[in-house]
């Protein structure tokens, strides 16, 4: 019993950094890359269809029904496998790239194109009244608004990125799943080595998520700088006055 | 200075304005009345081309047109010829009460921040705003909002404003704020058309009153002598239900 415990427990701190080394040298940069291209093109593919530019919105509207309407993981396998037969050749990492990147596009320009949408029309129409023009009013008015509104759902999806490279190990790509499959299957011990890689990926949410509230903190435009300098004042004060009691 | 003739509009099949005549001289004050669904805020919005007519001619000091052949960029210039005030405000949420005003100074005018940031703070002084003027939107009460709203149309010293309902979206209390503002704006002698339900606000300040009904103009002429001795039986009756509201 407790040599078991002791073999599961050296198991998993021998594996722990070559996990973290892997989802530091390939989960992190994989998901990042690939949101990042991916909202790019979402932007894109969401001011298309609200400009209303014809034909580009049709083709947006087709993009988004194709690659919401496939799994991820096939989209892979055609880039990676099926683009072959046409001589287009990517090795493991691109093709992943590539693949998570459209297909958050079209999850991400969906949201992207609603929030832009729940601006009020009031908001354009007043920007036109004291002399904007449409890209003015998109830039300076409708745009950091519609951001705001976005933000907490594309910051789901960059979660939901984050996991979903593990999809990537069916395309040879070394990512910490394949790590961690790989030494279950040397120790025999999957349930602990999966439950330690699990820990991981919970350890990057955490983060995420810690810093998606810090962001949305700062996008807020309600507080005038006397309120907020006040309001710090009063948090200082009482945690002044903690101190002292504690003391 | 500003005004249409034979103005039409329809939506789909609902034809809102059948042939409106108006015309709003320099210096003068107008308060078009009528009951909900009239076409009042249409009208408006037609001369602000938020909407766009269907036919008619429209006229801004030296420019006289057939409305659906106004280009883009003559609706722009036109555009910083006038203010329009919304009913729901439309202040920008991402901008401060200041920063509103100082928009469209800075970015469809190109004036140099410091000299919009004077003209800006002297817009919210004329609404008594100053104090507020680092303040978000949602930080404010309807009518600051309202008056800020009013400060942002007059930044550019626009030759006409356009009020619609302006104190409609108000609770009761807070229309006398924005009330004041436009008075004393109208003895500055500011060109205004004020779509508006408040009677005795009319009575005071319009040089001239406009009766809606069903997309025509069924009366008009001094505010005195439509609001107390109307000619035409439509507008006694809606003069009587609004009164019968106002005592309720
Ligand atoms: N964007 C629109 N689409 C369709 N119908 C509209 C629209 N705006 C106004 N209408 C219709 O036009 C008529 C006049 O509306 P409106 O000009 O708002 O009247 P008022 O301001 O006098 O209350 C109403 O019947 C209204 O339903
Ligand atoms: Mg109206």
């Amino acid at each position: 019993m407790s040599d078991r415990f002791f073999r599961i427990v050296r198991i998993l701190i021998e594996s722990f950094p070559k996990l973290l080394v892997q989802c530091l040298k390939i989960t992190v940069p994989l998901t990042l890359l690939s949101f990042f291209f991916g909202l790019i093109l979402a932007l894109i593919l969401a001011l298309v269809q609200v400009a209303e530019i014809k034909g580009l919105k049709q083709f947006a509207r087709f993009y988004v029904w194709i690659f919401r309407g496939t799994p991820l993981m096939l989209q892979l396998f055609i880039i990676f496998y099926g683009l072959p037969s046409f001589g287009i050749y990517f090795k493991g990492f691109p093709a992943a790239v590539i693949a998570f990147s459209l297909n958050l596009a079209a999850y991400n320009s969906e949201i992207i194109r609603s929030a832009i949408q729940a601006v009020p029309i009031g908001q354009t129409e007043a920007g036109y009244m004291i002399g904007l023009n449409y890209f003015q009013v998109m830039t300076r008015i409708v745009l950091p608004q519609a951001a705001r509104i976005a933000f907490p759902p594309l910051f789901s999806s960059l979660i939901g990125m984050t996991k979903d490279t593990s999809l990537a190990s069916s395309i040879t790509v070394i990512e910490m799943m394949s790590v961690a499959k790989r030494i279950a299957a040397v120790y025999y011990e999957p349930f602990w080595m999966y439950m330690e890689t699990g820990f991981i990926y919970l350890m990057i949410c955490t983060v995420l998520t810690r810093l998606q509230s810090d962001f949305e903190r700062k996008l807020e435009w309600k507080q005038p700088v006397e309120v907020k300098e006040a309001m710090d004042r009063v948090e200082a004060d009482n945690l002044a006055h903690k101190f002292r009691w504690k003391g | 200075m500003l005004g249409v003739k034979n103005l039409h509009k329809s939506f789909g099949s609902n034809q809102v304005l059948k042939g409106i005549d108006f015309n709003v001289d320099e210096g003068e004050v107008i308060a078009i009345i009528g009951s909900s669904g009239s076409g009042k805020t249409t009208l408006l919005r037609c001369m602000a081309f938020l909407e766009q007519a269907d036919d008619g001619i429209y006229t801004f000091d030296d420019l006289s047109k057939d409305i659906r052949t106004i280009s883009r960029k003559e609706i722009k210039e036109l555009r910083m010829k006038m203010g329009f005030v919304f009913q729901s405000f439309n202040l920008f949420r991402n901008k401060t009460a200041l920063q509103n005003v100082m928009e469209g100074l800075i970015v469809a005018r190109k004036m140099d921040r410091e000299q919009a940031r004077q003209i800006s703070m002297a817009m919210l002084e004329k609404v008594g705003m100053t104090d507020r003027a680092n303040y978000y939107p949602d930080q404010l009460s309807g009518g600051q909002q309202q008056r800020v709203a009013i400060a942002r149309a007059l930044a550019a010293s626009p030759e006409v404003i356009l009020f619609d309902e302006p104190t409609s979206a108000l609770d009761p209390e807070l229309t006398g704020e924005v009330l004041d503002v436009m008075v004393k704006l109208a003895e500055e002698g500011t060109t205004m058309v004020i779509v508006t339900h408040e009677m005795e606000f009319a009575r005071n300040v319009a040089d001239r009153v406009i009766f809606m009904e069903n997309g025509v103009v069924v009366e008009e002429g001094p505010a005195q002598e439509i609001l107390s001795n109307p000619k035409e039986e439509a507008t006694r009756r809606f003069l009587r239900r609004i009164l019968r509201n106002e005592e309720e």
